[in-house]
């Protein structure tokens, strides 16, 4: 993991000194609550719809087991207990005191961490691939890069009052579990033939009101040139994105509006400027960053895989979550585990103080004392011995956190919708929690394999419910809840090219839509062959059977 | 009356603005004082200018930034920079960093609040128009490049 050096450390106390003074500032009537409201997103605070929401910082979904505990501690002293894990692999809070923010940023960077800019109009949090540097099909360890890129794009003189927000993600694996697609910059990481890191720079992808795949608009840019090759990118953004309308100041609109080629012109006129500036990374950068992310000690386990089978074969439902919720390792005597947090009851990615305390003791005794948020909104354990496996499963169970169904139907992603948030147009968690508590039968989820259900409660797609192979969205109708069900959207994972959802018919009322998501898994599986996936299956018969299906009674 | 504060040889200090005549690219006859809007294309014509002023028309505008970035490192232009329009005091830091040297204090914010607020951090990631290098070839970060 990256550790902070001085440098570090000095930078964010100052951030979190100015943060103070500004909040003082605020609270005594010398800024106004829309010059207020820009410098406290940029320290990660909103303001909600019953209180104010914290969306602390977990660069590219990585924690140490002391930085969870002392989330756990913030959820107790300043919240009522738990926090909330979102699609972007970080922590939010959300009963804190306007008052109290500094001192939580404080607590914060006690333990090297922060809030800074995970919200408002700036470069977002970089996300990547929950189990890099983890998961045996990865080509290189993207978290070098995204570290470089976290410390280039904090506080950028340039880039800090972009048009509007702005997300980058990497993958580094053969299977993209980062949805680079739908970014606005996805970088495709992965080795030139003399074994150095290259980068894919998809530009424009995106989700919100108007979802967009990305242009490749660059690709082998050589890892020296990453920071340049950003910088000509954002100014390019910068100048020439849309400020009249915030529906139409994401970068994917500025793409789309020059297209792709044009775009890839006038970045490539900028990079001339830039390229070999002073902002080319060296070797010693790289090295060094490189050196905060090396392997941990892996130990070669005798009959570690032995230990296991044993195991299955005397538990089955062990078995089945071993199945469903661990992936395969880099060393073959190690596992990464997704430590579920979809059960039907609790709001998908909602995590108690205590929970968090327990996963940080795992982590400790079977991690390496590393932890990571998924952007599936789970807490993921990347390094455990295969021996071990059944203890953690043993003591996941007793804490909630062992539900078998990574990946299936129920680990459904979902955002806080119109229970908090102030922008929903309809609620998502009671719709999450319906098709939870009508899908509760194992056998049946494992059968029906891979299945993403994604649940949005208004346009900005929070739940990206476009790239849900099921897509919820909530929708206002007359002041009442609908519900617009999409089928056939897809983030890119499990090596399938990322798709956009097709809108199946006319919205439904809340009670209708478990019926919906039912009727649409009946047509899959009366279509499917042995083994094939939800996904496949509708991309070989298209959305009319499940539309004829779904629309069946109304014709 | 509105203040400005400029860079001096003694450091950043508060003075009534000086009724210098303004004029726009349209007019731009190579010499005084031009100004731009923050949507404006660079060009070398514009770089015999005493001064340049760059409008802010809403200080969560980046463009003036990336205007002036531009005509620093790209162009060289070597005359002040002058920052206008809605500025603010929380945004004093990037405007200098981005290469300008006097900012116009709207009416209504505070001078002094502004010259508080010149430099919050003692160091950053990036380089900046005065320190192109970033923090990771900079001998302070610990490591020589």
């Amino acid at each position: 993991m990256y550790k902070y050096d001085d440098f570090d450390r000095t930078f964010v106390a100052e951030r979190v000194a100015h943060y103070r003074a500004q909040t003082q500032r605020y609270l005594a009537g010398k800024l106004t609550e829309d010059e207020f409201l820009q410098l406290r997103l940029r320290n990660g605070l909103y303001i909600q719809r019953l209180a104010p929401m914290l969306r602390v910082a977990v660069p590219y979904g990585t924690l140490s087991s002391t930085q969870l505990r002392m989330l756990a501690s913030i959820a107790r002293d300043y919240d009522r207990g738990y926090g909330h894990l979102s699609t972007r692999q970080n922590m939010q809070f959300n009963w804190p005191e306007v008052a109290e923010v500094p001192d939580i940023l404080e607590a914060l960077a006690s333990v090297d961490m922060h809030a800074i800019q995970t919200s408002g109009s700036c470069i977002r949090n970089v996300t990547t691939d929950e189990f890099a540097g983890a998961a045996a099909d990865e080509e290189i360890d993207p978290r070098p890069y995204c570290e470089l890129i976290r410390q280039w794009s904090t506080a950028h003189p340039e880039f800090d009052w972009l048009p509007r927000k702005f997300k980058i993600a990497l993958s580094g694996a053969a299977e993209d579990r980062a949805a680079i697609a739908v970014h606005d910059i996805g970088l495709g990481v992965s080795k030139d033939p003399r074994g150095n890191a290259q980068f894919d720079f998809y530009v424009g992808g995106g989700l919100g009101r108007t979802p967009v795949i990305g242009s490749l608009i660059e690709s082998g840019v050589a890892a020296k040139h990453l920071l340049t090759f950003l910088e000509a990118v954002l100014r390019v953004y910068n100048r020439y994105g849309r400020r009249d309308n915030k529906y139409k100041a994401r970068i994917k609109i500025l793409v789309r509006a020059m297209g792709a080629e044009a775009f890839r012109d006038k970045v490539l006129a900028e990079w001339e400027f830039l390229k070999d500036g002073p902002s080319t990374v060296n070797t010693k950068e790289l090295d060094r960053l490189t050196a905060h992310f090396l392997q941990p000690e892996f130990a070669s386990l005798n009959n570690a895989t032995q230990i296991l089978q044993t195991h299955r074969l005397a538990n089955p439902t062990f078995s089945a979550w071993v199945s469903q919720n661990v992936i395969a390792h880099k060393h073959p005597d190690y596992a990464a585990v997704t430590l579920s947090t979809k059960v039907a009851g609790i709001p998908p990615g909602d995590v108690t103080d205590e929970q968090m305390d327990v996963v940080a003791d795992w982590a400790d005794r079977y991690s390496f004392g590393e932890i990571r948020i998924s952007h599936e909104q789970n807490f993921i354990l990347p390094h455990v011995p295969r021996d071990c496996l059944f203890d953690l499963w043993s003591a996941a169970g007793t804490a909630g956190l062992s539900t078998a169904n990574s990946g299936q139907l129920t680990d459904m992603i979902c955002c806080p919708g119109g229970d908090y948030c102030s922008l929903a147009n309809a609620k998502s968690i009671p719709v999450a929690e319906d098709i939870q508590r009508r899908f509760d039968n194992e056998n049946y989820l494992a059968d029906l394999g891979d299945l993403d259900i994604n649940i949005s409660g208004c346009m900005n797609a929070c739940g990206h419910h476009h790239v849900g192979h099921i897509g919820i969205l909530g929708v206002d109708k007359k002041g009442k809840e609908y519900y617009q069900i999409s089928v056939g959207g897809h983030s890119g994972h499990g090596r399938l090219n990322a798709s956009l959802g097709r809108i199946l018919g006319p919205s439904v009322a809340r009670d209708e839509v478990t019926d919906v998501v039912s009727q649409i898994i009946e047509v899959y599986i009366e279509h499917r062959d042995e083994g094939e996936s939800f996904l496949s299956v509708y991309r070989r018969i298209g959305i009319d059977p499940f539309k004829e299906r779904v629309y069946a009674k109304t014709n | 009356m509105p203040k400005r504060i400029k860079a001096t040889p003694d450091g950043w200090k508060i003075s009534d603005p000086a009724t210098d005549r303004e004029v726009t690219p349209d007019s731009w006859a190579g010499q005084g004082t031009l100004r731009l809007a923050c949507d404006s294309e660079p060009e070398e014509r514009f770089l015999s200018a005493q001064t340049i002023v760059i409008e802010f028309p809403a200080f969560t505008d980046g463009r003036a930034l990336s205007l002036a970035v531009l005509l620093r490192k790209q162009f060289g232009y070597k005359g002040h920079l002058r920052a206008t329009g809605a500025t603010h005091e929380d945004i004093v830091h990037y405007i200098i960093r981005c290469g300008f040297d006097q900012i116009d204090v709207p009416p209504g914010r505070d001078p002094d609040l502004y010259l508080a607020l010149l430099e919050p951090y003692t160091a950053h990631y990036q380089g900046s128009v005065h320190d192109p290098e970033p923090s990771f070839k900079r001998t302070l970060r610990g490591i020589n490049a």
